[in-house]
């Protein structure tokens, strides 16, 4: 047990040395790096083995005669998961989602010191100390208190009336409400009903299985099948397509959207919103094929009212490409991407 | 056989002599193994294993193929339209080395150590700048080795790593070479031999890569131009490290094969290329206390703030750059992107950033945007379209490299067009729906219109009005007077341009057609910006997202009275709590 717990607090003063020194600069903010693509699981073990490494920790004080005040162990808990939130998680995230977050955390630091009434007791014992102020010490913190926190609420209040030119936060429809059907180049496609014409098999019939047998395998680096290389000049079907596809995206749209389909492009940097990541799972993979055609055909300045701020840069691309161009890049993308379009059914 | 190695021996000895020709024209400093200076000799590695090679042809045919083409000759369905162009690997030409001008660069299938590797370090970092992104975090490291593997013994078809006959490695001893100090000095040292080494030929007298940006061409005839000094972020092999002297360091001892850039291994000491790399560095952009901008690690460029604040100033605003209130002014870095959306497209972009300031009084508003422009462009001839129009019909689809009228033959070869930027605002801002933005290029519609202010090289400021994405736009004659030309100047590659404009108020102005900026308000504001050399004009241009001009307001008094209610009101709290607890102890013990 004492060999596990002082594991833990190995673990636990480590951790919280390495997260200092990265948020002071001392050691080089890129010494442990937040992968993409695996962020939040990634924040969430992180998260866990400070639990461990804290735990851990508070058991060694104690063993050693230092334990900590549970009043303190909850405040401290609470200041660490604020600042995690704030230094640690890239890219930042704005402070009305840190309050939320915040939040929560303080209601579970609740529950925990108020999990029965022996620990309720134990944490409010501080407070009540200092407002009975039996012994001297207690008298002058007192004092301090009853002065400092005037003193920071009318600092905060003061800080928060100040003019600030912060960006103002905005809130986007990620995937607008599609409209029933769409126009172009002078046809009139249904969403629920229109298929993708490339989507075939070597012998040219609509074939979904075929093509979601021959997408690029799922996990790291999300290669080719190996026997379904879209270069292969043999190719006849949903592959010689998918390689039609790509010739397209990489002439017009890999420019924003990246030579890994994750929105990192060569002009991305300079645009708000970014431009889609189609490797996350909450983008194209959510989505039925007739969606990218019709995103893809009308683009930014085809979006519905409620898709504003409509600061897209997504040109129409019905103006620069076919119909037939359109489907093959929707097919490529879902081929790249390895997801499976969404069906009706 | 034997006849294309021999034909392939004289080529290299041609190239290895070309390179001694370049390097020995000044004095030569080479240590007592004839090797320069911070070099040593290396092995050359193993070959990669079979199965390593089979793996990386999966991997270049799902990830490399589309832009470095089936034969790794850099001709792939995305070259045409990129520039700089993807690598053309047949000649076993790289940029970034460890190894001595000429040479192969690192590689060893077998070892994915920093600095030990660099081919590896290329794939996982990409090159900024180019669009050759980082694979990190895409392709796992044996990944990478295996796909590298694949290039290096199939793609590579001139030369061969393995080859001891014809291939050598002398490496520089980066990670033994400790960085000298980069004291006034140093830089003060650096400087003035960048100018003695005959650097600001190309990079120019200020480093903004203006020296000579129409002549240089790589080793496939293809214009290439200098690195921009100021933009460490685009330096290829940067990556995550930008203001890092040792990439500098190692650029200018290794030279960047396949271009102009040669190597000063041979007639510069070690002491002095730390000299020049400290100098180099010390001009990169940074902010106004002298640090590192903060490089935002999803892009690789600095982050970005979307508020331009525009501090008040009494009485006239000052003109002069010098002035204390411009240079306390707040400067933003404002990325800008190509205008892909609209014929005609503008794939190649040269404007990538520009920096802004502002400063407001009761009468007027005024930016000063400052760009690095290598050319100063003023148009030769007519203009193709009218400034106010926007559906061009023209043939856009570039025929093929090689091909007359390609992007990469026209690339230095455009007819010349004006420099321009415009600032692009809304109009009636207020009545928008949340959150404030009309649509994003040329207004909404009628009804909200933008406002668009335009200067170009010519001299002239002029005002239209955008209606919607595909309007022609309409000249505003009469507020041209209303707004005035404080600065245009170009120097060493930099434009400086400042603009002033009326703030707005119903009197003088046209509610409906101009934007009025008021304090304390966000008033969406986009940039656009033209390079005339590059054959900016119309909708080629360079593009920014929208950012918000915020005029910072004189605090109100409130801000002083209120947190000081605030806090008396909390220490009667604490009274009231503090005697109820007494008083509830005291019920207690009676």
């Amino acid at each position: 047990m004492k060999a596990l717990m002082s594991l833990g607090a190995l673990i636990g003063v480590a951790g919280l040395l390495l997260l200092g020194g990265m948020t002071f600069g001392v050691i080089p903010s890129t010494t442990v790096r937040l992968v993409e693509g695996y962020m939040p699981i990634q924040l969430l073990l992180e998260i866990a083995s400070y639990v461990i490494g804290f735990t851990g920790l508070s058991y060694m004080l104690s063993a050693m005669g230092m334990a900590l005040p549970r009043f303190w162990q909850g405040i401290g808990f609470w200041i660490f998961l604020m600042l995690y939130l704030k230094f640690r998680v890239y890219p930042p995230i704005p402070f009305s989602v840190r309050a939320m977050y915040g939040t929560v955390g303080l209601v579970t630091v609740f529950m925990w010191v108020s999990a029965n009434e022996e620990d309720w007791k134990k944490f409010k014992q501080p407070i009540m100390n200092v407002l009975d102020a039996q012994t001297g010490m207690n008298r002058l913190l007192r004092y301090v208190y009853l002065v400092l926190i005037p003193i920071l609420i009318g600092g905060f209040s003061f800080n928060a009336m100040m003019p600030k030119s912060e960006e103002p936060i905005e809130l986007r429809t990620v995937h607008p409400a599609p409209p029933a059907s769409t126009k172009v180049h002078g046809k009139t496609y249904t969403l629920q009903t229109s298929q993708n014409p490339y989507r075939v098999n070597p012998e040219g019939k609509y074939d979904q299985e075929y093509s979601n047998a021959n997408i690029v395998e799922q996990g790291m680096g999300r290669l080719m099948k190996p026997n379904a290389n879209p270069w292969d000049e043999k190719n006849q079907g949903y592959l010689k397509y998918v390689r039609e596809g790509g010739e397209i995206f990489f002439q017009n749209c890999h420019f924003c959207h990246g030579d890994n389909l994750n929105g990192r492009g060569l002009h991305a940097f300079a645009f708000n919103p970014i431009p889609a990541n189609f490797t996350d799972p909450g983008t194209i993979a959510q989505l039925q094929e007739t969606f990218i055609f019709w995103r893809v055909s009308k683009g930014g300045i085809g979006l519905p009212n409620e898709g504003f701020p409509w600061a897209s840069v997504m040109p129409p691309w019905e103006q620069h490409l076919t119909v037939d161009e359109i489907w093959k890049v929707v097919l490529f993308e879902y081929w790249h991407t390895g997801y499976y379009p969404r069906t009706w059914d | 056989m034997k006849d294309s190695i021999t034909q392939k021996a004289g080529i290299i000895t041609a190239v290895a002599f070309g390179v001694v020709l370049v390097s020995t024209a000044g004095y030569s400093t080479v240590s007592a193994q004839g090797l320069p200076e911070g070099f040593k000799k290396g092995e050359l590695a193993a070959e990669p294993s079979a199965e390593m090679i089979e793996a990386g042809k999966r991997v270049y045919f799902t990830k490399c193929v589309w832009c470095h083409g089936v034969d790794g000759a850099g001709d792939g369905p995305g070259a045409d339209r990129l520039w700089p162009r993807p690598r053309n690997f047949n000649q076993g030409t790289f940029k970034i080395r460890h190894t001595a001008s000429g040479e192969l660069p690192l590689f060893d299938a077998k070892k994915p150590i920093p600095g030990q590797n660099d081919l590896f370090e290329t794939v996982t970092h990409g090159l900024p700048g180019s669009a050759m992104p980082p694979w990190e975090g895409i392709l796992s490291e044996e990944q990478r080795q295996q796909v590298l593997s694949f290039v290096t013994t199939q793609l590579v078809k001139d030369r061969k790593f393995t080859d001891k006959q014809s291939e050598s490695q002398t490496v520089l001893q980066l990670a033994d070479l400790k960085p000298k100090p980069a004291t006034d000095e140093s830089k003060k040292r650096g400087g003035e031999l960048i100018v003695e080494k005959k650097c600001v030929e190309c990079h120019g007298m200020e480093g903004r890569g203006d020296g000579n940006a129409f002549n240089l061409k790589d080793d496939w005839g293809f214009s290439i131009q200098p690195a921009n000094w100021h933009k460490c972020w685009n330096f290829r092999g940067s990556r995550q490290d930008p203001y890092s002297v040792s990439n500098i360091f190692r650029t200018f001892s290794t030279g960047v094969n396949g271009t102009p850039m040669p190597s000063f291994a041979d007639n510069t000491t070690v002491d002095e290329r730390w000299d020049i790399a400290n100098f180099v560095n010390s001009l990169c952009e940074r902010d106004p206390l002298g640090n590192p901008l903060p490089i935002d690690p999803l892009t690789d460029k600095p982050k970005i703030n979307f508020v331009i604040p525009s501090d008040m100033v009494e009485g006239e605003i000052p003109t002069d750059l010098e002035h204390e209130a411009w240079k306390k002014a707040p400067r933003r870095y404002v990325a800008m992107g190509g205008q892909i959306t609209h014929k005609p497209r503008n794939f190649v972009n040269r404007l990538d950033d520009i920096w802004v300031r502002s400063l407001y009084n009761d009468k007027h508003i005024v930016y000063l945007l400052e760009w690095d422009d290598r050319t100063k462009s003023v148009a030769e001839g007519k203009l193709p379209w009218a400034p106010t129009q926007v559906n061009i019909d023209v043939k856009e689809q570039d025929p093929k490299t090689g091909e007359e009228g390609s992007i990469a033959a026209h690339q230095n070869n455009y007819a010349v067009y004006n420099d321009a930027i415009a600032i692009e605002t809304a109009v009636k801002w207020k009545e928008l729906p949340a959150p404030i933005k009309p649509r994003y290029l040329f207004g909404t519609n009628e009804q909200f219109p933008v406002d668009i202010v335009k200067w170009e090289a010519d001299g002239s400021l002029r005002a239209f009005k955008g209606t919607g994405w595909d309007k022609d736009f309409e000249e505003r004659d009469n507020y041209e007077e209303a707004m005035k030309l404080l600065k245009a100047e170009w120097k060493n590659g930099r434009w400086y341009v400042m603009i002033q404009r009326p703030v707005g108020n119903k009197k003088d102005q046209d509610y409906d057609e101009d934007t009025f900026f008021e304090v304390g308000q966000y008033i969406p504001t986009v940039f656009f910006a033209w390079d005339g050399h590059n054959g900016d004009a119309g909708r080629k241009m360079a593009v920014s997202a929208f950012y918000y001009t915020f005029m910072n307001p004189p605090v109100p008094q409130e801000t002083y009275i209120y947190p000081v209610v605030i806090a008396v009101g909390v220490v009667l709290l604490e009274g009231w709590i503090l005697t109820r607890r007494s008083n509830r102890k005291k019920g207690k013990a009676l």
